[in-house]
């Protein structure tokens, strides 16, 4: 049976609903409570349309068909119950809000069909409250629809934002490699003009290429850095057994000029092992000590380096004598390019802590200093400890 | 083992052994370096297999010094076997030997020898013949295991 | 090698910067050597086996190679020589601007004796040249 209605005419100034009619589908067996039902549904001020089925296959098919709003089942239809309707929404995927209208339930508590799946009940007794019920549970389903979307949209710029990044990484990596060539060429031919014509030419000449020299070798090290950051994390390798003395004692090796330079002691001991690129490690540590011994104080550098156990971590200290930080830098010294001290006072591109920060995080760590200006610093970082089993 | 093991050297002879030691750890070369004292060992070695089970292939050591007179296995066998397997025929060897015999010379470089050195008789000559080889096939060459991180200079990076 | 004679490198290589580079860098060197270029991997092979216009090219001591080179690349160069009995013990050095993993295995796997990225810095190159002139044609006992 169906039934257009439309809102009785309203006395001025009570609200009507305007929009779309909305589709109901009653499940109801008495066509006496059928009707009630939809004068009810008229005094609430819906526009709508509905239809009223009895059967189980009656309301498969209709449910197909009409693709109602929202469904008012009675509990008891003879030979099925209402609440069956909802095993027969979940079969067809559809997600239509059910309101139980029914006489006293008996038994069964009302919270009960709630948990089952209906959205609401109203008593046939109680029929003025139908009218709030339903516009509630619209809301509710509205508002559900709304955050769903929202979270498939987020969900899309989150994978479009990954992609767009690794894009970012590729070029920059390729960027610096090909810069590698050009740049060779102009550092060494300008060291070669210094040379050979230095004093040979008038006085500008000399600086002139001076100034060449040295933004071409500044290039060229920055490029490196560059280079060394973008390659953090494209090499995959196994990070499950790094030996953290051996990472040490390989960037000593590797710093080893500007050590013995500077008369830099170094002390570490039974230093553990760790869950990550062992490669990795060696740039971490060479650039922590590397740095401890280029901001050096009017003390001989002395440096220490030691591990803590923290739950499932190992946290790193690599302790220096220099120059320290002030507490407003502290953030800020991570972050790439970015510099404290002047060119001539102390050499540097701002990469090499960006770069620890990122081998760090890459593994898993985090990375923080404690330090005083003019008392030295304390660089930490956490790396998750080596798994004691295999796994498969 | 993990660790990037530099140099192996394979010598019987106790002196010249101590010689090369003691040139290459003078100039700071290398951070491990392994002996082996007969050539089964030095196969067991490179072969990640006996006593060496633990060593993998994809951490050959950076250049093998390679003495031809050898108990149990003689040199020229370890070189034939090394060069013709395909996970170790990259691992650069030097020959460092006494013999003055053109037909080892001759079959060194036929079985793929990177280089042939013949040990100078002066014991100082030896020493800096050592620390030239460690110079050379340490810090000039490039190995594919090669970390790809570069000793700093005198000033260091930021 | 006899005392007198002066030990021959071939330079193979198609930057005429780095050719002058490595020229410059020999002439600072302690050993006295000759210094011969050509431009491409087909020249280098033309060379070694004295043909078309190296009828009277003599048989070097050793041989730098650069990988990226037209008409022949490095590759080439070395599948050839170090296949031939005849070539295959004259000392090949890889020189080159790569230190891709794939070019240098690549490289060991075709028999070179050894393999060189050449240095981004003026002094490091300078050094690694004065380096391999150092080792092959003093330090180590050359081929017949």
């Amino acid at each position: 049976m169906t039934q257009a209605g439309t809102a009785i005419a309203p006395a001025l100034g009570t609200p009507v609903d305007t929009g779309p009619a909305l589709r109901f589908l009653l499940l109801e067996d008495s066509d006496d409570d059928s009707e009630l039902v939809t004068h009810q549904l008229k005094s609430g001020g819906f526009h709508f349309t509905s239809e009223t089925v009895k059967t189980a296959e009656q309301f498969r098919q209709t449910v197909r068909t009409l693709r109602p709003d929202i469904i008012l089942a009675d509990y008891n239809l003879g030979e099925w119950r209402g609440m069956d309707a909802l095993d027969i929404l979940r079969e067809e995927s559809m997600d239509i809000p059910l309101i139980l209208v029914t006489g006293a339930l008996g038994e069964v508590t009302a919270v009960d069909c709630i948990k089952q799946g209906a959205a609401d009940y109203v008593l046939k007794g109680g029929l003025t409250r139908l009218p709030l019920a339903i516009r509630r549970t619209l809301e509710d389903k509205r508002l559900r629809e709304q955050r769903k979307h929202a979270e498939e949209e987020l969900a899309a710029k989150v994978k479009e934002l990954a992609r767009s990044n690794r894009d970012l990484e590729q070029f920059a990596f390729v960027a610096s490699h090909d810069l590698q060539e050009p740049l060779r060429m102009v550092a060494a031919y300008t060291q070669l003009l210094a040379e050979r014509y230095r004093g040979k030419l008038d006085e500008n000449a000399d600086k002139y290429i001076g100034y060449a020299v040295e933004g071409a070798l500044r290039m060229q090290a920055l490029i490196r850095d560059m280079l060394a950051f973008c390659r953090v994390g494209r090499t995959a390798s196994d990070r499950n057994h790094a030996d953290c003395n051996a990472a040490v004692r390989a960037a000593l090796l590797n710093l080893r000029a500007t050590v013995e330079e500077t008369g830099t002691v170094v002390t570490y001991h039974q230093l553990p092992f760790v869950a990550a690129d062992p490669t990795q490690l060696i740039q971490l540590f060479q650039n922590l000590i590397g740095n401890a011994v280029k901001f050096h104080g009017k003390e001989k550098p002395l440096i220490r380096v030691s591990a803590e156990r923290r739950d499932d971590k190992w946290q790193f200290a690599v302790a220096d004598n220099g120059i320290g930080i002030a507490p407003e830098h502290k953030d800020v010294i991570f972050v790439i390019f970015q510099r404290l001290h002047a060119r001539n006072e102390y050499e540097g591109n701002g990469l090499g802590l960006a770069i620890c920060q990122k081998i760090v995080e890459q593994n898993g760590g985090k990375i923080w200093v404690e330090s005083e200006a003019g008392h030295g610093s304390t660089f930490l970082f956490t790396l998750p400890a080596r798994c004691e089993r295999e796994r498969a | 083992m993990n660790e990037q093991t530099d140099i192996l050297i394979v010598e019987d002879d106790q002196d010249d052994l101590d010689l090369a030691l003691h040139a290459l750890e003078r100039e700071h070369l290398a951070n491990k370096i392994f002996v082996a004292r007969d050539g089964e060992e030095a196969l067991d070695f490179l072969f990640c297999r006996g006593a060496f089970a633990d060593r993998s292939f994809e951490h050959p050591p950076k250049v093998v010094l390679l003495d031809l007179k050898l108990p149990k296995v003689n040199g020229i066998e370890i070189l034939k076997q090394v060069k013709s397997d395909p996970r170790t025929k990259s691992v650069p060897v030097v020959i460092l030997t006494s013999s003055k015999e053109e037909r080892d010379l001759m079959e060194s470089y036929n079985l793929g020898a990177n280089s042939y050195i013949q040990k100078p008789v002066d014991f100082k000559q030896f020493r800096e013949t050592v620390k030239s080889l460690g110079m050379y096939w340490l810090l000039v060459n490039q190995v594919p295991a090669s970390n790809g991180i570069s000793r700093a200079k005198g000033v260091g990076r930021s | 090698m006899t005392a007198e004679k002066k030990p021959e490198i071939l330079l193979v290589d198609d930057n005429p910067a780095d050719l002058y580079l490595f020229r410059e860098a020999l002439g600072a060197g302690e050993v006295e050597s000759l210094l011969t270029t050509v431009p491409d991997g087909e020249e280098a092979i033309a060379f070694l086996y004295r043909s078309g216009k190296f009828q009277s090219a003599t048989r070097p001591d050793l041989v730098v190679l650069d990988l990226n080179l037209p008409r022949k690349d490095g590759r080439g160069v070395l599948a050839n020589a170090k296949s031939d009995p005849n070539l295959r013990l004259i000392p090949i050095v890889v020189f080159s601007t790569s230190c891709s993993r794939t070019d240098i295995v690549d490289c060991y796997a075709l028999g070179a004796n050894c393999y060189v990225s050449k240095p981004g810095s003026l002094g490091d190159f300078r050094k690694a040249v004065q380096s391999i002139e150092h080792f092959w044609l003093r330090v180590a006992r050359p081929s017949a």
